[in-house]
C-alpha cells in the first residue's frame, strides 16, 4: 500500500492556485508540494491536516490508500 | 529600498565597467611584460608600478564579482526555481571570484621567480585565466545593463527552497575544486607546501560557500516564523548527512590506511581539505540529488 493523492486536480478546482501559494499557507517549501503531489514524499499527519483545512476538505478527500502495483 | 537598489546597480555597473578595463589593461601590460621577465631583462620603476596597479585593479574586480553574485542570488531567490541560465552565471561567477585569487598567486609566483632568475611557466596559465575571467566580467555587466538583476514584484514566499539550492551548487563547486586542489598533492608531492596549498587554498576557496551559507543563515534569521528546515527539506538533509557520513568513513579509513604505508608522505598535509571539501561535495550533491535538482 502506498498514500496516494489528487492534491494537483483539488489545486486546480480552488482557482488553479500555485504550488508555490499552497506552500505559503501551509508553511512549507514549494519543493515539497511539488514532491507530494508527485508521490515522492509523503507528508507528515499535521501537514496532511494543514492541507486538508486549507481547501476546507477532510484528509481523506485528498489522501488515499492505494495498492502498490510492485506488491502485486 | 528602490533607491537603494539602483544606487548598487549603479554601483556595480560603474565596477563592471572598470573591471573590463582593468582585465584588458592587465592583458596589455602582461603581454608588453612577459618577453622582458621571461629574459630576466630589469625592468623599470615605471613598468613595476604598471604591475603594481593590477594587483590593486584585482581588488575591484574581486568586489565587483562578489556585488555580481549577491545580485544573482536575490534575483534567483524571488524567482519560481533555479532555472539552468542563473545557474550557470551562479557557477561561473564562483569560478572568477576563485581565479581573483589564483591571479594573485600566479603574478606572485611569477614576479618571486623572476627576481630569483627563475623559469616562469605560470606564464601559460595567466591568459586562458584572465581571458576566461574577462568574459564572465563581460556577460554580467550586460546583464546588468539590461536590467536582468532588477528583481520584478517577487511574490511572497513563506519558506526559501532556491536560497537552499544555490547554497547546495556552490558546495558542489567549491567541494570538487577542494578536493582537485588537494589531489594535486599526490601528483606535485615536493612542490606541494602546507601554508600556500592547504592553508590558504583552503581558505580561498571555502570562502564562496562561507559566504552563500552566510546569506542563507541571514535569510533564516529574518523568517517571521523560523523554521530552519521543513519536514521534506529535513528528509533530504538527514538522508544526505547519513551518505556523507557512510562515504567519507570509508574513504578516510581507505586514507589512512595510504598513510600507514608512507608516514611522511603527502596524506599527513592533505587529510584535512581532502576530509572538508569531501565532505562539503558529498552533502551538497546527497543534498541536490534527494530534492531531484540533480
Amino acid at each position: 500500500m502506498k498514500l496516494g493523492n489528487n492534491l494537483r486536480k483539488i489545486r486546480f478546482e480552488h482557482d488553479e492556485i500555485s504550488q508555490q501559494d499552497l506552500a505559503n499557507a501551509v508553511g512549507v517549501t514549494r519543493l515539497t508540494i511539488h514532491s507530494i503531489e508527485a508521490g515522492k514524499f509523503n507528508p507528515s499527519t499535521l501537514l496532511a491536516l494543514k492541507i486538508a483545512r486549507f481547501f476546507n476538505k477532510s484528509v481523506e478527500d485528498i489522501f488515499s490508500l492505494v495498492e502498490d502495483e510492485s506488491e502485486q | 529600498m528602490k533607491n537603494t537598489s539602483q544606487t548598487l546597480r549603479t554601483i556595480v555597473i560603474t565596477l563592471g565597467f572598470l573591471s573590463v578595463a582593468l582585465f584588458v589593461y592587465d592583458l596589455i601590460i602582461f603581454v608588453r611584460l612577459q618577453p622582458k621577465m621571461v629574459a630576466f631583462e630589469s625592468l623599470t620603476g615605471f613598468e613595476e608600478n604598471l604591475i603594481t596597479w593590477a594587483g590593486i585593479g584585482l581588488m575591484v574586480i574581486l568586489l565587483f564579482f562578489l556585488l555580481s553574485l549577491l545580485s544573482l542570488v536575490r534575483h534567483v531567490k524571488s524567482a519560481n526555481e533555479v532555472r539552468p541560465f542563473p545557474l550557470f552565471l551562479i557557477i561561473a561567477g564562483v569560478v572568477a571570484l576563485l581565479c581573483v585569487f589564483a591571479d594573485v598567486a600566479l603574478l606572485s609566483d611569477i614576479h618571486k621567480q623572476y627576481r630569483h632568475g627563475l623559469a616562469q611557466p605560470e606564464w601559460t596559465l595567466v591568459y586562458p585565466i584572465i581571458a576566461g575571467q574577462l568574459l564572465v566580467a563581460l556577460i554580467f555587466t550586460f546583464l546588468h545593463l539590461s536590467g536582468f538583476f532588477v528583481r520584478k514584484q517577487p511574490d511572497e514566499i513563506v519558506r526559501d527552497i532556491n536560497v537552499f539550492l544555490v547554497v547546495q551548487y556552490v558546495g558542489l563547486v567549491c567541494g570538487l575544486m577542494g578536493l582537485t586542489s588537494a589531489g594535486l598533492g599526490f601528483i606535485y608531492r615536493t612542490a606541494y607546501n602546507p601554508l600556500t596549498h592547504v592553508v590558504l587554498t583552503g581558505i580561498v576557496l571555502l570562502f564562496p560557500y562561507a559566504l552563500a551559507v552566510l546569506y542563507w543563515l541571514m535569510i533564516k534569521l529574518r523568517e517571521k516564523e523560523r523554521q530552519w528546515f521543513d519536514e521534506k527539506q529535513l528528509q533530504d538533509v538527514g538522508k544526505s548527512a547519513l551518505l556523507t557520513l557512510l562515504i567519507s568513513a570509508v574513504y578516510m579509513t581507505a586514507l589512512f590506511i595510504f598513510n600507514l604505508q608512507d608516514l611522511a608522505g603527502v596524506v599527513r598535509l592533505v587529510w584535512l581539505p581532502l576530509h572538508l571539501f569531501g565532505v562539503i561535495f558529498l552533502f551538497s550533491l546527497g543534498n541536490l540529488w534527494f530534492s531531484k535538482r540533480i
